[in-house]
């Protein structure tokens, strides 16, 4: 699973997940996308099964990216443990995720193959997210107003 | 190449509250610059820029931006889009002079069936999308139509190969490659581990399913 190999601090507060997403959110590498319409945390659990999901689908052939990294920590405490003591102990690692935000790319497939793969992959997200291939290619339009 | 006439409102005001509604009433905010001149704010209706743009000319198209009594010729360049909704939130016209060249962001389309590749169970791997052409605005063509029916597995189509319009050039280097046609992925995946020595080691991602697995057995 992805996660940083070195941090400068182990612990960080959640902060907010108001607004869109400032960058990345543009098809720039495959020919099709999983895009995010709604924020959330996205885990290392999850975008490695939503990329399994999708690999074993498309079986032969194709290329993923995975353009989101899951970099910040999140605490638990221990089940059954009063209140207080300080924050928990970090459990696992998220990606923050506002909507618009590519999450996967995919490329070398047909469009039909990559729509059904990718619908699978969203139905590992946490978030509702959509399907969007790069403008002016595979019949999808260069300009939308 | 015609150019499409575009009506736009002059003297809007500026500041996101202002754009913002602007956008509501169906307009988009934009901005006209070029030859060293005043930078105008301007606003153009959304349907009327959809229909200036999704011509057959492309994005490139000569645009006659209509101001009031004034007649403006221009390009659009920098089109803004909300990231969730895909409408233009704004647009920069750069005004032109029919005789000067220009660099323009052209897309690259592959046309035909790479039939060799296919039969391979291999895939085209299309590396660039745009290509920048110095050309007068008549000469930039709205799209570079790359012919792949004859592209072979591990062959590429380099930018030398591509065909341009006459008065049209380019600077990007000549051997950037636009299109190759790949091997199936284990093929590939099995002629890295051989070029690397590691012919036993199985791909990366069978590697980290594996790992899954083995990490998913240990839980259990």
């Amino acid at each position: 699973m992805l996660m940083p190999r070195k941090v400068r601090h182990r612990k960080q507060q959640r902060g907010r997940l108001s607004g869109v997403s400032k960058g990345g959110t543009t098809v720039n590498f495959g020919d099709y996308g999983i895009q995010a319409t709604e924020p959330g945390w996205l885990t290392a659990r999850q975008i490695e099964a939503a990329r399994i999901a999708m690999t074993r689908h498309v079986r032969r052939g194709g290329k993923v990216w995975i353009r989101v990294f899951p970099d910040k920590p999140v605490t638990q405490k221990p089940a059954e443990t009063r209140m207080g003591s300080g924050k928990g102990n970090p459990e696992h690692w998220v990606a923050v995720v506002r909507p618009g935000r590519v999450l996967f790319e995919l490329a070398g497939v047909d469009r039909t193959l990559a729509e059904a793969a990718m619908r699978r992959a969203i139905q590992k997200l946490p978030m509702k997210a959509r399907f969007v291939v790069r403008p002016g290619t595979h019949g999808a339009p260069e300009l939308e107003v | 190449m015609a150019e499409i006439p575009l009506a736009v409102q002059t003297g809007r005001p500026t500041g996101s509250r202002a754009a913002r509604r602007l956008r509501r009433e169906g307009l988009v905010p934009g901005i006209v610059y070029g030859h060293g001149a005043e930078p105008l704010p301007v606003a153009v209706a959304a349907r009327d820029l959809r229909a200036a743009l999704t011509t057959d000319l492309g994005v490139n198209a000569l645009l006659s931006l209509q101001a009031g009594d004034k007649t403006i010729l221009a390009m659009a360049r920098a089109v803004q889009r909300h990231p969730v909704k895909g409408v233009v939130t704004h647009v920069d016209f750069q005004t032109v002079r029919r005789d000067e060249v220009i660099a323009a962001e052209v897309p690259i389309t592959l046309v035909g069936e790479a039939t060799e590749v296919l039969h391979g169970q291999g895939h085209v791997d299309q590396q660039l999308f745009t290509l920048t052409v110095r050309a007068r605005p008549s000469d930039i063509p709205s799209s570079i139509d790359v012919d792949i029916s004859r592209l072979g597995v591990g062959e590429t189509i380099r930018v030398g190969d591509l065909e341009l319009p006459p008065g049209a050039a380019t600077d990007v280097d000549v051997d950037t490659p636009v299109a190759t046609g790949q091997p199936p992925r284990a093929e590939a995946a099995a002629a890295e581990a051989g070029a690397e020595g590691e012919a036993a080691t199985p791909a990366p991602e069978e590697r980290a399913e594996a790992a899954d697995q083995t990490v998913a057995a240990a839980e259990e």
